[in-house]
């Protein structure tokens, strides 16, 4: 910390000194120099750098940079337009994280509640325990891991997909978005495919259990076709259920990706995650904390939100 | 009975087949611990101890679909001294000549990639000469080495020696681990020791004479690839090749030590090795042990600490049980992986501390389960009645709570073991593992780092991934067994 004071003091100085022929009147260089220094204590002394980390000053002061969403600057990495803010840098790759992530998970619990409760209506013994078996095997594979194996077998011996999923034309070109979508196919279909097995098997399992009650086998025997009880009632009471694989399946999407995105360098939020490690960038690492953990707390308050809305039942007795 | 025990067999057939993949798993970390000592399990990161190793090899057996396509492709293979197929000597009036031939059968459809031929020579008062020739197939012979070793050697010197003259990286370890250099101040027995490559200069000034030998330039091509060429094309020549190593000695105290011919492959061994040349069967291996202790370790402590927890919080009640049910809530309101990252990146690398992590963040989820079964069970009568007759608390949960729990505890105790090995093979992954000795984690990230994917390494990548799967996988499948059981126990 008291080193990018520094850094920063003085490069801003020693600008302004340049600049500023009446400030840049020193006799010798021990004079400039105990000038720097000076401000450089000046600063410290504001920030509350030279009290112990429990002082309220400093506490509060943090508190307040934080609150404020000031997280400083990057001392290696730079947005397209050149800035090295951490706010900007995130704001820049943001929405790859939500591009990718999302349309996944929704892929992901899209295709579980299709095939889920499909399914749930046709008991077939076999497609049963084959699902719960590839749903054992998803939650034991790394995802990580299967998309090593993912690139090996489409970049390198099928040579579908490209290996690196950062686009090589520049963002402001036309083809950038098609080119975007090419290079986001692999890793779309790895997330799917990682996670589309215990998807349905939770959605068959919710589903089995609504079926179950006795106000949809009411259904049945008044002579509403199946189809319509399953689209209509089953799926209905089923959704907070749903919702809530929906939300966990992106909760814990969140915290996978910076694997998967280095791994595919995706230009999201955690290959710069983790980029930021390797190069020990320790205000960028803290900003995407902050903002991996704000995105993670977002989701689950809306999450709440929404099984509320969906389910009377959840609502607090109070009101 | 027979059907009884079928029908039994066909509930739990996931279980047994998850013991299957346990007994499997204890088999490898057993072996694991007789038969490599912990001395060599420190060797993985060392690499003077891997150089007699292909660098990328594929496992062998890949030989035997290559086959099938005649697309073979070289094994790696190393000549001992013992090897040697022809010892010949000869005795003029001041100088002796030692001939050792090595027999090469080389059927390949592709150059290998490299050779190396370390030797060291115990040498006597009036230095030796050393000359390495090669005998092809087509009748052709190469003189690729010639050198006449200096005098007051001590195998220090000639190493140093070698690293001037030949951009060899040599450190002070021995090229042979036999080797036996305590007795170095004794004049008798100063040995030279040296490594050629067949990067060497030397090699490839001396197979520069042999330009007129081939009907294509060999200006600037790789030695292994002028040697084991045809002389129309530049395509390998199949056949026997001979390696002769020859010393010319002028007193009697030169002998020749040690000389290996390495003759790099293309596969080699059950696992390939990788770009360090490092054999991938061996991080396999010693992987087992490590992570089956994290994955025990961190199982056993969690699942104690979250069923103690969870019951005296259930059992509690009231406003120390809503107290700790706010902080299992904080425990799980946070993204631990992120957590995991920030935390192992300023506290060390230490897999104690690893486990201690996993651990910390493992019991919250387990304790709320065993609060709700503890509330459950609280209100059975005769936890009451027993209540009521003056047992106390702590009594009272021992015997009558724990009992309860402890089919439940043995499932959540199995399927917390895949989460903390999966997750310290992400983190090893990410470069935060212990560094002293291997994990399957840590071999991925090498093969991540060293793009192992995109240059198609499959046997680098394949085999600790599915390690890590099969671990998982057995203890799921144990855990899913055990849970069904437990759940069907309470059903009766």
């Amino acid at each position: 910390m008291v080193d990018n004071i520094r850094l920063q003091v003085v490069s801003t100085l020693s600008s302004s000194l340049s600049e500023n022929q009446r400030l840049n009147q020193f006799d010798n260089i021990e004079q400039r120099q105990e000038f720097i220094d000076q401000q450089i204590n000046i600063q410290i002394k504001s920030l509350g750098l030279d009290e112990p980390w429990y002082s309220p000053k400093k506490i509060m002061n943090t508190l307040f940079q934080i609150l404020t969403l000031n997280l400083g600057n990057s001392r290696f990495f730079t947005t397209h337009e050149g800035s090295s803010s951490v706010n900007d840098l995130i704001i820049e790759k943001l929405p790859y994280t939500i591009l990718l992530f999302t349309t996944s998970s929704l892929a992901v619990v899209g295709l579980g509640i299709v095939i889920g409760s499909y399914l749930a209506r046709k008991e077939g013994k076999i497609t049963d325990k084959f699902i719960a078996g590839l749903a054992s095997l998803s939650l034991s594979v790394p995802p990580w891991w299967f998309s090593m194996i993912m690139i090996v077998l489409f970049s390198f011996f099928l040579q579908i997909f490209p290996a690196r999923s950062t686009p090589v034309v520049p963002p402001d070109s036309p083809g950038y978005l098609a080119s975007l979508l090419y290079h986001m196919t692999l890793p779309f279909i790895t997330i799917v495919l990682i996670g589309f097995a215990s998807s349905i098997y939770y959605v068959k399992y919710i589903i089995l259990r609504v079926i179950e009650e006795d106000y949809i086998k009411t259904l049945g025997v008044i002579g509403i076709p199946p189809r319509k009880i399953l689209l209509k009632h089953a799926l209905k009471n089923a959704s907070p259920q749903l919702t809530t694989i929906l939300g966990i399946g992106i909760i814990s999407t969140l915290g996978g990706s910076i694997l998967i995105e280095e791994i595919f360098d995706w230009p999201g939020m955690g290959n710069l995650f983790y980029n930021a490690i390797i190069q020990n960038d320790s205000p960028l690492i803290i900003g995407l904390v902050y903002f991996f953990t704000l995105l993670y707390l977002a989701t689950r308050l809306v999450l709440d939100l929404t099984l509320s809305m969906f389910d009377p039942r959840i609502r607090t007795e109070d009101n | 009975m027979n059907y009884k025990a079928l029908l039994i067999l066909n509930r739990y057939k996931g279980g047994i087949v998850g013991v299957f993949l346990l007994l499997f798993l204890v088999t490898i970390t057993i072996y694991t611990l007789l038969n490599i000592p912990s001395s060599e399990r420190a060797e993985w990161n060392n690499p003077s101890y891997w150089i007699n190793y292909p660098k990328n090899a594929a496992p062998f057996w890949t030989n035997y679909f290559m086959g099938i396509f005649d697309q073979k492709l070289p094994e790696h293979t190393i000549f001992t001294m013992n090897d040697a197929a022809l010892k010949n000597y000869s005795e003029g009036t001041d100088y002796k000549i030692e001939n050792r031939t090595f027999v090469y059968d080389y059927d390949f459809q592709t150059f290998p990639p490299a050779f190396s031929i370390p030797y060291s020579i115990q040498v006597g008062e009036i230095p030796p000469a050393v000359e390495i020739s090669i005998k092809r197939p087509d009748g052709a012979a190469f003189v690729i080495y010639y050198n006449s070793l200096e005098s007051t050697y001590t195998g220090i010197e000639s190493q140093n020696r070698a690293n001037e003259t030949e951009e060899i990286q040599f450190n002070d370890e021995p090229l042979f681990e036999n080797q036996n250099r305590t007795s170095k101040d004794d004049p008798t027995t100063n040995i030279a020791s040296q490594r050629l490559f067949s990067s060497s200069r030397e090699i490839s000034e001396s197979l520069s004479e042999y330009t007129n030998s081939f009907d294509f330039p060999i200006r600037g091509l790789p030695a292994e690839k002028i040697i084991f060429s045809d002389t129309k094309n530049n395509v390998p020549l199949q056949g026997k090749y001979e390696f002769i190593f020859s010393t010319y000695s002028f007193d009697d105290d030169t002998k020749v030590k040690d000389i290996q011919w390495i003759i790099e492959g293309k596969v080699h061994g059950l696992m390939g090795t990788d770009e360090f040349r490092r054999d991938i069967s061996f991080g396999i291996m010693i992987g087992t042990p490590v992570a089956m202790f994290i994955g025990i370790t961190v199982a056993i402590t969690s699942t104690m600490i979250g069923l103690f927890y969870g019951l005296i919080s259930g059992y509690k009640g009231g406003r120390t049980g809503g107290f700790m049910v706010i902080i299992i809530d904080i425990f799980l309101s946070v993204p631990t992986m992120v957590l995991f990252i920030i935390l192992s990146l300023n506290y060390g690398k230490s897999l104690l501390f690893l486990i201690g992590l996993f651990i910390l963040f493992g019991w919250p989820g387990l304790a709320l389960i065993n609060r709700t079964f503890s509330i459950q069970i609280k209100n059975y009568p005769y936890v009451e009645a027993s209540k009521l007759m003056g047992e106390s608390d702590f009594r009272i949960v021992l015997r009558h709570i724990v009992p309860q729990l402890i089919p439940f505890t043995m499932a959540n105790f199995a399927l917390s073991v895949p989460a903390a090995i999966l997750g310290e093979a992400a983190l090893s992954f990410l470069g935060f593992g212990d560094p002293s000795f291997p994990t399957w984690g840590q071999m991925l990230q090498d093969a991540h780092f060293s793009s192992a994917e995109i240059l198609g390494y499959w046997w680098w990548i394949i085999p600790p991934g599915l390690m890590i799967a099969i671990t998982s996988m057995a203890f799921i499948l144990i855990g899913r067994s055990l849970e069904s059981k437990a759940k069907l126990d309470k059903k009766r």
